[in-house]
């Protein structure tokens, strides 16, 4: 069995470590889905306000893919569609009434193994779950007409304040290996499967892999099994939601549940709860006491989304994180000895040796500047690609030369960490997506 | 320090846009921010960010040369109660030198401000950290001796013409300490040029400095003409400790290492530049005692040997403080091992082959600045061709 070692990377040392006990918090009232937040999609409605929807049902498509359906995670009715600017369809909000849901059809272990493609992804577009399905390169909906080389799926979470994924693939270990059954008939390639520790799957490559974050992104791990290459297609699919895949074959319905976790300095409660996609972030805080300000983030911290308490998890989240959001000016900062609970550097330039944990802020930490390239990107990125070379090469908008240094490979939440160690507060992981869409746009 | 706060804040609206000072924002900007951390917060992206930012950075590099302040300021007060044939106390040492280093580092800082805070302004960049290392660095490699006005001048040519006009920090390719003191070396040769020794003395006093005295003879032994010399002692471990005549801060080399070490433990000053610079002046100076052997060259320098090359001359500081500057040199891990070694080759064979300046690590370092970004290129081509062989297959 392969075995990867990651040694590059960083285990940001963050206050807030969630329990991993699973708590389980009323249900959320609304839930809802936000067509604008999937990359390259232009949504098309399928239902109105007012309208009643079934759990599973379909709420919008996307144009340039008419099969691909988004379901309603919840029976209800449409509360609201939220538009914002020309027309984008901010979100799909439903009065949540019950998640009872109408049996489909059932396979058995059996029948899973001796079924077609055809059968397989015509049940998977039918039951409209689909866009769990994500491919490299661009990190965006899969394409049911494309054939992955490989599917990936990461079965370790190294992000910051994150779901432990080892003892929820353990609890759900049927379903887990009926979603990588399923998935092993969409490619001509394998399904690999990287964990921890290494387990018992078929119809699966296992590999493990051991280090810091970002080890357990599915960027990271493609590209220190088998890099991805121009003209290749790999899809992933997040492990919670491959164990919603096989619920569905196996059960023959649509079950939303998700385990996620609230966490974070400004967390009084730090703690994983069982949820529903597409919850709202009020409902899933409900054991916090929010001491203002605080900033509240759907999705870790390195790459989330600032949210409100009356918005939703983010659909392929599966956490909130809460940081402080005040930031203080301390005299004379820059001569800082260290060690205090706010002055966390993974350059030696402070002293924060030891376990401790820290209560970051929303503080930037210090104002934007040109590159002085002491490292901080390299340092963090365990992959095979100088990254000051392409974001160069990105800043110059040469496609030829951002292709040559690999950008193929990258992803920008492998850079976030980039980004989180850049002296410069260079936002490096946003250069790397500009790149990907200058990339993605000249075809 | 809150009345502070509260005067920066009230006076804050008179500099932001629309205000009367609107054009000098700049250097609030810079004054607010160095005395009380900015309140900037992120707005994407990673939500959190590490402590460390440019301003930190260079303020460590700063603290890494106080030793070699403190050490320079002894040397020259040492230096100056020789010459004076006095004998003093390492307190009167610390005070004389003191005395005579504070005016330079004054019109260095004084100077290197007014052309920084000037280019912001008229720029409108903000004020960049980066001037406070260079006008840092500047006084250490000048000696003690320099005019003050040559001091003005040279700052202003190291920031003007070595950083401002490529931009400012991190656009720059040379390293601009390095520019201003080139500069002096090439237009007042006379106080600078590394074959005469300056110590803050009587009139006229001179003497040779360590490497003047093998480049001047023929044939010899260099070891043995350096244990010959009365006037100063160049025995190896005084050259190592430092109690020699030099530039200000360059020539104790066990202080260089404090500083030195600091900055690699900091991860600010890449080690990989350090010990590729001396594997590299180790390996040429290997080459060079082996060739005087075999080919009977008459050029003394040639037999001076590795360990001698490490503790004399600006070799240490250069490599310490100026070679390791990530800016302007090599940015990939292996094009900095690259950068180092040839850093170090060269500097010996502009010692010994080049009769004109004694001194190589100064020009060695600005050399191989200009062929850094080639080195990374080349560095960058391997990983391409690599990639390509890959999508070929």
């Amino acid at each position: 069995m392969n075995h990867i070692i990651i040694r590059k990377g960083h285990d940001i040392r963050i206050a807030g470590v969630p329990s991993q006990e699973v708590t389980s918090v009323p249900s959320s009232e609304t839930v809802a889905i936000s067509p604008k937040t999937f990359r390259g999609v232009k949504p098309k409605l399928l239902v109105n306000e007012g309208d009643t929807v079934q759990i599973g049902s379909p709420l919008f498509f996307d144009k340039t893919k008419p099969n691909v359906n988004w379901a309603s995670p919840a029976n209800g009715t449409v509360k609201t569609i939220q538009f914002g600017a020309r027309r984008i369809i901010e979100k799909i909000e439903i009065k949540v009434d019950g998640f009872d849901s109408i049996q489909g059809q059932v396979f058995t272990s059996e029948q899973l193994t001796s079924s077609n493609r055809t059968t397989i992804l015509n049940r998977i577009l039918e039951a409209n779950l689909f866009p769990f399905i994500r491919q490299r390169p661009f990190n965006k909906v899969a394409n049911p007409k494309d054939s992955p080389r490989d599917i990936f799926i990461s079965a370790l979470n190294t992000a910051p304040l994150s779901v432990d994924l080892g003892p929820v693939i353990e609890s759900e270990k049927a379903a887990f290996q009926a979603g990588v059954t399923v998935l092993s008939k969409l490619t001509d390639g394998s399904v690999v499967v990287t964990s921890k520790k290494a387990m018992e799957l078929q119809h699966a490559e296992v590999q493990t892999i051991s280090g810091p974050h970002p080890a357990g992104n599915v960027g990271i791990q493609i590209h220190h099994s088998k890099s991805i290459k121009p003209g290749e297609i790999i899809w992933s699919v997040n492990a919670q939601h491959v164990i919603t895949l096989g619920k569905l074959f196996l059960n023959g319905s649509y079950s939303p549940d998700i385990l996620v976790t609230i966490a974070g300095p400004g967390a009084t409660n730090p703690q994983t709860v069982s949820a529903k996609v597409g919850a709202s972030i009020g409902s899933l805080i409900v054991n916090q006491d929010i001491i203002e300000p605080i900033r509240l983030i759907s999705g870790n911290v390195l790459t989330g989304q600032t949210v409100e308490v009356d918005n939703f998890l983010g659909f392929y989240d599966s956490s909130v994180s809460i940081v402080l959001d005040s930031v203080d000016r301390p005299f004379m900062g820059m001569l800082a000895v260290g060690n205090s609970k706010s002055k966390y550097s993974l350059t030696n330039t402070f002293l924060t040796f030891g376990e401790k944990l820290f209560n970051f802020n929303t503080a930037q930490n210090g104002e934007l500047r040109a590159i002085v390239p002491i490292n901080s990107w390299e340092n963090v990125l365990p992959m095979d690609v100088y990254p000051n070379a392409l974001y160069r090469a990105i800043l110059a908008q040469d496609i030829e030369e951002m292709e040559q240094l690999g950008i193929w490979e990258c992803d920008d939440e492998d850079f976030a960490l980039c980004s989180f160690s850049c002296p410069s507060k260079i936002d490096v992981g946003k250069v790397i997506r500009d790149g990907l869409n200058m990339l993605e746009a000249e075809g | 320090m809150k009345w502070l706060r509260d005067i920066l804040d009230k006076i804050a609206p008179t500099f932001k846009a629309d205000g009367k000072l609107e054009k000098l924002y700049p250097i609030f900007e810079a004054t607010d921010t160095i005395l009380f951390s900015t309140d900037e917060r992120t707005h994407s992206g990673p939500h959190i960010r590490d402590s460390v930012d440019i301003k930190r950075v260079m303020i460590l590099v700063v603290i890494a040369l106080i030793p070699c302040y403190i050490f320079g300021a002894m040397n020259v007060g040492y230096q100056m109660a020789m010459a004076l044939g006095q004998s003093s106390t390492m307190l009167e040492n610390l005070l004389n030198g003191a005395m005579k280093i504070l005016p330079i580092i004054a019109v260095a800082f004084a100077s290197g401000a007014f052309w920084e805070l000037l280019f912001a302004v008229v720029r409108r960049h903000p004020v960049s950290e980066g001037f406070l290392v260079t006008c840092a660095l500047i006084p250490l490699v000048m000696p003690p001796t320099i005019p003050l006005w040559q001091v003005a001048v040279a700052t202003t040519f190291g920031i003007v013409i070595g950083k401002e006009i490529f931009g400012g920090v991190g656009m720059n390719i040379f390293n601009p300490a390095l520019v201003a003191r080139a500069f002096l070396f090439f237009t007042y040769p006379g106080r600078i040029s590394g074959d005469k020794v300056w110590v803050s003395g009587p009139d006229g006093y001179s003497g040779a400095t360590a490497l003047a005295v093998p480049a001047a003879e023929l044939s010899q032994d260099a070891v043995t003409l350096l244990d010959s010399v009365t006037q100063f002692d160049f025995s190896w471990i005084n050259l190592f400790m430092g109690w020699i005549p030099g530039s200000i801060g360059e020539t104790s080399t066990l202080w260089i290492m404090v500083g030195a070490a600091f900055l690699a433990l900091t991860g600010i000053a890449s080690w990989r530049v350090m010990v590729g610079a001396i594997l590299g002046l180790i390996g040429m100076a290997a080459l060079t005692n082996f060739m005087a052997e075999i080919t009977g060259s008459t050029n003394t320098m040639l037999t001076l040997p590795a360990h001698y090359h490490l503790v004399m001359g600006g070799f240490a500081f250069g490599v310490a403080f100026m070679a390791t500057e990530p800016v302007t040199g090599a940015h990939t891990d292996k094009g900095r091992w690259i950068y180092g070694i040839f850093i170090g080759g060269l500097t010996v064979i502009i010692r010994s082959i080049n009769p004109a300046y004694p001194e190589g690590a100064m020009l060695a370092i600005l050399l191989m600045n200009a062929f850094a970004s080639l080195i990374d290129y080349f560095v960058v081509q391997v990983n391409i061709k690599r990639r390509m062989v890959r999508y070929a297959q």
